[in-house]
């Protein structure tokens, strides 16, 4: 076996390929520029949590810039670890999306270099929720009753970074979910004590789950809080239009229009950062 | 004036019809001899009835016409394009001088095989594809590599995961089955296998939150598409041993145990031989398992084609933190040795490069030989317990590590071949590392979509060379290092053996080329449009033997072509098979 190795030649590969990946054959990028005037196609994860929301931001920084917005439904629906997900956003925003709402803003952003990320302009926690009445917060739960988590969330990471710190008797077992209908499902029968998801999955979950009454958040501790900052992307080579975006959130985040759609959705956290 | 006037309302919808529909030809073959199960277990030499030319996956003709004497007279016969573009990863058969090709969007076309001729095409018609579907719509961009024939009939799987079956005289459909729900994520992207009067297949998408749990090998009867029996390659209740290695994991928390390559079949046993994908998620840390081996993630799995019980199983990577798949083709080899026949199933099953050979009536290692640089597997017992590298197994999210090799391997699906006339193993390999990280790689705000994070693809230290053709010297006790042919761009497409001593294979830099078998000289080479892909193939024809080589978009190019920048990869796909045979005087 080899075991020492030195980066030979670093390889400009734009894009991971994963398990299966296709990769993007070049006809499939269109060469076009797009004739916009004034409007803009914001596309959406048709599968995100954040979706509604996301949209009324998206209309209010139209409002703001005075351009119409086009809602384009732009993809959804990949494998839990991605394959396939960053082919699929190049050619979106490629051919189609001058903006792409709802992403996870962080140093540990996946994006290529042709991405660009705005301001954040929503900050949104993760929650601990469990049914029995006697926990007030993590630290109350028994160590042998297992924890679910949203996978490959921040709120995941979180838990697994404070775990690893911990002896293994203080650690609870972890199972992750990549639906939170689910994970809500097995706290409900008891399978896991409690679940550890994005705040706007549980206001979801509580919207349109009569049973989900019986779930509460509990505070976090032992564990730091852990929040998702939400953005937007655009292209690296449109600096005027992020430029743009990036006044307009601070703008609708200082006069309280995020705070009233936060509050119309019923999302915890803080407008902008 | 009236009759005037309609004669141009008819020429008008004439116009309109001919501008609506295809404008090729929707032919029949008249008189299409069937394809025997005879036939399937002995295939003549001047077909190629399946993925790999026969049920053994050895990528072996024993045709011998093109051979080292005559293989510098190759002549262009005929070329087609394919019908959209697509990575190249067609597997053209050729049956009673009918070639069936299937390129991406299950669309399958039969040609004369002397001419080039198309006779019809068949274009799957997908449910619309909704924008909560992409990674659907990303794998239908592949071609796909296998389709198979049985009797008068082409069987397909589709990216809608329905098995459709055509007949092969005129490409109408026959009968089609919806195997799994596509709404939840389930596609296939490998081709049937035919054995036992059953269509064996193997579903992807098994990495999809609306999959958990649930990854399969299924056999359908293959007159009526009943469903005979499935295996589960996650979650196996027979096998507390495969419960217990996923560290307390219930099986709806389990993801990937993709079987994405065609398998391969021993008739005399009735069994069946399938190489199994990564787990999901792909750290450990991630998906809660611990220590735990993670069964039957990347390992081989030996069923019973009767009823679908596992006979044996054997790991190849256990604890997989890395995405170094091991699902690529089960070759499968006898050799006489002082009267006694050994029974082998051979591979390089995974990304990571390493060969391996097992007793395929038992499972029980044989030997194990390294190719390519590789950091990830620290050593292999000697009964074959493979021991990872603990130093790159992930303790923190966000801790970082150079792997090799690179996610896009090493080996990936461009199939080897044996040669039973040298009794060796060649294969198409790649040299590469990445960095690997589980991180908080949310793309989506809230959404479980990503969980590790691979750098750029770089070449091992002190390796300028990205390219490796490994021949591999093979019995029951070792394989042993015959020759290798390094180069500077990677290999993209499987190779194939023949009789004439000859080993074909083709490349990034858009050359095929053959080596001999013995020496790994390189005796014929041609330029073609684009990067090599697909799975060369070759038959006999009225006394003429034909090799066919598939060009086009390659993945397995443009992920390292920056290791050889000297090479500029085509900005166009160029999908196309080339069909190159001997001057009438050679043949």
């Amino acid at each position: 076996m080899f075991r020492f190795f030195g980066v030979g030649l670093a390889l400009l590969a734009s894009s991971a390929a994963f398990a299966q990946t296709s990769g993007i054959p070049p006809e499939e990028m269109n060469n076009t520029r797009r004739l916009a005037g004034d409007s803009i196609n914001v596309c959406f994860d048709m599968t995100s949590l954040g979706r509604p929301f996301d949209e009324d931001v998206a209309k209010a920084i139209g409002d703001a810039l005075f351009l119409q917005v086009n809602v384009v439904e732009g993809f959804g629906g990949f494998p839990v670890n991605g394959d396939g997900f960053m082919d699929e956003l190049t050619l979106a925003m490629n051919n189609t999306c001058d903006m792409f709402m709802g992403v996870s803003v962080s140093a540990n952003s996946p994006f290529s270099e042709a991405f660009a990320l705005t301001r954040p302009y929503a900050t949104i926690p993760f929650v601990l929720a469990v049914t029995d009445p006697e926990w007030q917060s993590l630290a109350e739960i028994p160590k042998d009753r297992k924890l679910g988590t949203a996978m490959s969330s921040l709120g995941e990471m979180n838990y697994i970074t404070w775990s690893q710190q911990q002896p293994e008797a203080e650690r609870w077992v972890r199972f992750p979910y990549a639906d939170y209908n689910k994970m809500a499902t097995r706290v409900l029968d008891g399978t896991i004590a409690g679940m550890i998801l994005w705040q706007p999955a549980m206001a979801q979950l509580q919207a349109e789950r009569p049973e989900a009454a019986a779930l509460r958040v509990i505070a976090n501790d032992p564990l730091p809080p852990a929040s998702v900052r939400v953005g937007a992307l655009v292209s690296s080579r449109n600096a005027f239009l992020r430029s743009q975006v990036d006044q307009a959130i601070d703008a609708l985040a200082a006069d309280g229009t995020i705070d009233a759609l936060m509050e119309k959705h019923r999302y915890q956290g803080n407008a902008g950062e | 004036m009236k009759i005037g006037l309609i004669n141009t309302l008819l020429v008008a919808s004439t116009a309109l019809v001919a501008l609506s529909t295809p404008t090729f030809a929707q032919g029949v073959r008249e008189n299409y001899a069937p394809v025997t199960a005879e036939m399937l277990a002995n295939p003549p030499a001047e077909d190629w009835l399946m993925f790999r030319g026969a049920y053994n996956n050895q990528g072996y003709s024993a045709l011998d016409m093109i051979n080292k004497d005559t293989v510098g007279d190759l002549e262009l016969a005929w070329a087609w394009p394919m019908a959209e573009a697509g990575i190249q990863e067609t597997a053209p058969l050729v049956h009673d001088g009918v070639m069936f090709l299937q390129t991406n969007n299950n669309i399958v076309e039969a040609l004369d095989a002397k001419t080039g001729d198309l006779i019809w095409q068949y274009r799957h018609v997908l449910p619309e594809i909704p924008a909560s579907w992409s990674y659907q719509a990303n794998q239908a961009r592949r071609q796909k590599n296998s389709i198979a024939l049985f009797e008068d009939k082409v069987i397909l799987t589709t990216v809608d995961a329905k098995i459709v079956v055509l007949n092969a005289a005129d490409g109408k459909v026959a009968w089609e089955k919806q195997v799994l729900d596509y709404n939840l994520g389930y596609s296939y992207t490998v081709g049937p296998l035919i054995a036992d009067g059953k269509i064996i297949s193997a579903i992807s998408g098994c990495s999809i939150a609306g999959t958990a749990g649930g990854c399969y090998i299924l056999a359908h009867d293959v007159n009526t598409g009943d469903e005979l029996w499935r295996f589960n390659t996650i979650d196996d209740p027979n096998n507390p041993e495969q419960q217990e290695s996923w560290g307390g994991v219930p099986p709806e928390n389990r993801w990937g145990g993709t079987p994405w390559t065609t398998g391969s079949y021993d008739p005399e046993t009735n069994t069946t031989f399938w190489g199994i994908g990564m787990p999901g998620p792909y750290a450990e840390l991630i998906r809660g398992s611990g220590d735990g081996s993670v069964l039957y993630t990347n390992s081989t799995l030996a069923l019973d084609v009767a009823t679908g019980e596992l006979k044996w199983y054997y790991q190849h990577l256990p604890r997989d933190n890395w995405d170094l798949d091991s699902p690529f083709e089960r070759i499968l080899v006898d050799q006489e040795i002082d009267g006694e026949t050994h029974k082998m199933l051979i591979s390089v099953p995974g990304k990571n490069g390493i060969a391996f050979g097992l007793d395929r009536e038992t499972g029980e290692y044989l030997w194990s030989k390294e190719t390519v640089v590789q950091n990830v597997v620290e050593s292999i017992d000697e009964d074959g317990t493979v021991n990872i590298n603990e130093d790159l197994v992930f303790n923190a999210v966000g801790e970082e590590f150079l792997v090799c090799t690179s996610v896009s391997g090493g080996k990936l699906w461009q199939a080897g071949a044996y040669s039973p006339l040298t009794e060796t193993f060649f294969v198409p390999l790649t040299e590469a590392c990445n960095t690997v990280a589980p991180t908080q790689t949310e793309f989506t705000a809230g959404n479980a979509v990503g969980s590790v994070k691979f750098g750029p693809r770089v070449l091992p230290e002190g390796i300028t060379d990205a390219g490796l053709i490994q021949a591999l010297d093979i019995n029951p006790e070792q394989a042993e290092s015959k020759w290798q042919y390094r180069y500077r761009p990677s290999p993209t497409s499987s190779v194939l053996a023949t009789a004439g001593g000859l080993v074909f294979g083709g490349d990034a830099a858009r050359e095929i080329k053959a080596w001999d078998q013995e020496t790994g000289e390189v005796l014929w080479s041609q330029r073609l449009n684009a990067p090599v892909g697909g799975y060369p193939m070759t038959y006999a024809l009225d006394g003429e033997q034909y090799l066919v080589i598939p060009t086009g978009y390659s993945n397995s190019a443009s992920s390292i072509s920056s290791a050889f920048p000297e090479i500029p990869l085509p900005t166009g796909s160029g999908n196309s098979i080339f069909v190159f045979k001997l001057p009438k005087a050679d043949s």
